[in-house]
């Protein structure tokens, strides 16, 4: 059972001294290998598209953020469960003016089912992710990874093909039958890092006073789990110690981020535990997060940056509602939706919250955001759209 | 022109050991050390009692160096760098560098025992939050509060009622690169664990562990002792994280003979942090152009049979410059390379008259 006892901010630096990890320390660079076997002619590597952002990486490294021009490599589970995430992502991108592509020739990913082990074979699974890649090359846009679990997967499989040449040579065949080269971008992104990359601009497009906020950060483990020197880590975030991802963002909104004693520990989607052992994934995500976030920080909503983690922290609260006892619950919503709230987007014509299980309209209430009459506008869409059959909402509508 | 002297690098324990051994052979030994003062790392580290026997640091070192300053045949000098070197063995010519001057001195044979650095927990997982908490501290930091005499959580000032140590941190970490044991962890934690348990009799001391590594005698005089005697707490299991509840930090792991997670507060963790090798060590070896290991430490010809020859002929190894050693195995090795030092050093004296 958790102990608690409430839970002391990290802040001030211990008397050791400044925590830094050496650049020498760091794993082997990804990217420069996959350089290094496009000059051998093993592969095309797509490189980051001008102009983008550099941020800073686990040992003191730079990673590569395209601004715009970019292929968004949507999520099954953000489309079908939290459709305001993927909407959210594009409609914070129109508003900042930057160009992007929404592919119709992207496959899932397939990761999800790899790590359920309900898949094994490695170069099936490397040739869909290179098949993604291949067709976002052929579309001239960069690829942005909507989904941690891919974005995870994905720089698993970088790391396979970087290292065996036999798995390349194998995944070659396969899409030369699909008529498609063999592409590497040079960085792979997460849609979170372009948000990390673009917070200021964020922020300066507030139209939310967010003063009166705390939040509670979950970082995503197949974001900062698996290949870890490819995440992002900010000396000024955490003092560099944990992944600065959604935190450094929340923080430029001005939101006051509550820290809580199992911010490491995942969301209890696991990397199979949501599709193997369900049960267990409700209990983990109610009593290991977010009634430690409660119990420690009481926080008005949290925040993170996965289609799983959102998914299981939100949905798994219906559970907890069950049971006698349970308090209020926590508003789940992936940072992308919260800083399209924060610049104004609609909470039901974009960012969609009404998919959204536990009980958001507090939050809004206390952004000072008119949930009330947001929604009649939304019914209104759904009644102009039941009188119009094969109609359906946007750009336009979503403001 | 062959050289009758022996030029030794460090001035910890292997190199005094070489010194005076070297001294008590006969031979002139140049002792070269870049601290203001010998002694090493027991002495800058501030250890308080060493394994075996539990003998005070200072008193064991300040027996030694006292064994090589008060020995005409070794010229100590202190503050001082090793910069180049030219020819080869039996005629090395080297260059030192102190308060930026140089010099030149001729060696027959070189030893060298530039020795380790503490792993610092910063470049480890950042869950054991080193630099984040105050009262997350090493082996390093915890003997240098047992030297002076006082063990205190260093947030409060107060005696520590719960305490733990958290073994292999920077050893036997194959993400972090340092796959080695570093031998002596977890025998200066049973060592420490005794002396809190000593100094304060009602903090109960808890020791989270992959495998408990005592090796030969240190079994009895450690192992057992703090346990049966000392009532030390040995849980084998792997701690993932340490965060901060409240005034406490909660340390979380899972107890593998359990089979249980667990989640225990503490008010003091200690990292059993291990060995690397020292910048000196690697500086000396691209000066003196000796291969090195993955790691960093100094390559021998041969890690059982020849545990002190280098890769250039006539420059010998001792100690933690080598890899991770205790004083057993640090003694051991400078009295054998300076066996082999002294003995190249005369070989190629005989070869030189001769001719």
């Amino acid at each position: 059972m958790p102990i608690n006892l409430p839970v002391i901010q990290p802040g001030t630096q211990a008397r050791k001294g400044p925590f830094a990890r050496r650049p020498e320390d760091a794993a082997e660079s990804l990217r420069e290998r996959t350089l290094e076997l496009a000059e051998r002619g093993e592969w095309i590597v797509q490189r980051v598209p001008e102009p983008h952002l550099e941020v800073p990486t686990r040992s003191s490294g730079v990673k590569r953020v395209p601004l715009g021009h970019t292929w968004h490599h949507k999520s099954c589970g953000q489309c079908g469960h939290i459709p305001g995430y993927s909407t959210a992502i594009f409609w914070l991108h129109r508003k900042l003016g930057l160009e992007y592509e929404d592919p119709r020739d992207q496959t899932s990913c397939t990761a999800w089912n790899y790590y359920a082990s309900a898949t094994a074979n490695q170069a099936a699974q490397a040739a869909v992710a290179l098949r993604n890649f291949a067709a976002a090359h052929q579309s001239g846009y960069y690829p942005l990874i909507h989904c941690a679990t891919s974005y995870g997967h994905y720089k698993e499989v970088r790391a396979e093909m970087v290292h065996h040449k036999a798995l390349r040579d194998q995944v070659r065949e396969i899409l030369k039958k699909m008529g498609k080269p063999l592409v590497m971008p040079e960085e792979i992104v997460h849609y979170s890092e372009w948000i990390y990359a673009v917070r200021h601009e964020i922020a300066k497009r507030k139209v939310v006073d967010l003063s009166g906020i705390t939040a509670t950060v979950h970082p995503a483990c197949h974001y900062y789990k698996l290949v870890q020197e490819d995440a992002i880590y900010d000396p000024d975030v955490y003092g560099g110690h944990r992944t600065a991802i959604v935190t450094g963002v929340a923080q430029a909104l001005g939101v006051t981020v509550g820290d809580y004693s199992t911010w490491f520990d995942c969301c209890g989607f696991g990397f199979r535990h949501i599709l193997v052992q369900r049960d267990f994934s409700r209990s983990f995500a109610v009593q290991q997060k977010i009634e430690a976030m409660r119990d420690e920080v009481n926080p008005d909503v949290t925040l993170t940056h996965d289609t799983g983690c959102v998914t299981t922290l939100d949905k798994s609260q219906f559970a907890a509602q069950a049971h006698t006892g349970v308090k209020a619950a926590i508003p789940v919503l992936s940072e992308a939706q919260f800083c399209a709230l924060a610049m104004g987007a609609h909470p039901y014509r974009v960012c969609q919250l009404h998919w959204h299980a536990a009980d958001y309209r507090p939050l809004l209430e206390k952004m000072g955001i008119d949930w009330r009459e947001r929604w009649r506008e939304f019914e209104d869409d759904v009644a102009r759209l039941k009188a119009n059959p094969g109609t359906y909402l946007t750009w336009d509508d979503a403001g | 022109m062959a050289s009758d002297t022996l030029l030794i690098i460090g001035g910890g324990p292997a190199g005094l050991e070489a010194a005076r051994g070297a001294a008590d052979l006969g031979c002139k030994a140049v002792l070269v050390e870049q601290r203001a003062a010998l002694g090493g790392t027991p002495i800058s580290a501030h250890y308080a009692a060493l394994t075996h026997g539990m003998r005070d640091a200072a008193e064991v070192m300040g027996e030694m160096v006292a064994a090589v300053a008060n020995d005409s045949l070794v010229d100590v000098r202190l503050g001082t760098t090793v910069t180049g070197i030219t020819g080869a063995a039996g005629d090395f010519a080297v260059t030192l560098r102190r308060d930026g001057a140089e010099e030149r001195v001729s060696a027959g044979a070189i030893i060298v025992a530039t020795g380790f650095d503490h792993f610092d927990p910063g470049r480890a997982t950042q869950q054991y939050g080193y630099y984040m908490y105050d009262d997350v501290i090493t082996l390093t930091d915890a003997e240098k509060m047992l030297k002076e005499g006082k063990f205190v959580r260093p947030s409060t000032g107060q005696p520590p009622e719960r305490v733990c140590f958290i073994q292999c941190v920077g050893s036997r970490d194959r993400h972090i690169g340092n796959e080695y044991c570093s031998k002596v962890c977890c025998g200066i934690a049973s060592k420490q664990a005794i002396e809190i348990r000593e100094r304060l009799p009602q903090c109960r001391v808890f020791i989270f562990y992959i495998d408990m590594r005592m090796y030969g005698y240190w079994e009895n005089d450690l192992y057992w002792p703090a346990q049966e005697k000392h009532k030390v707490n040995y849980i084998k299991g792997v701690i993932s994280e340490v965060v901060l509840k409240g005034d406490r930090l909660i340390v979380r792991g899972e107890d593998t003979t359990m089979n249980r997670p667990m989640e225990v507060p503490m008010d003091i963790v200690i990292l059993s942090n291990g060995m690397e090798p020292s910048a000196g060590t690697k500086a000396v070896a691209r000066t003196l152009g000796l291969r090195q290991n993955k790691y960093g430490f100094i390559d021998v010809a041969h890690d059982t049979l020849d545990p002190v020859t280098t890769s250039v002929p006539g420059i010998f190894v001792a100690g933690a410059a080598a890899g991770p050693k205790d004083l057993d195995d640090t003694m051991g090795m400078a009295g054998a390379a300076t066996m082999k030092a002294v003995a190249t050093i005369r070989r190629h004296a005989r070869m030189t008259s001769a001719r």
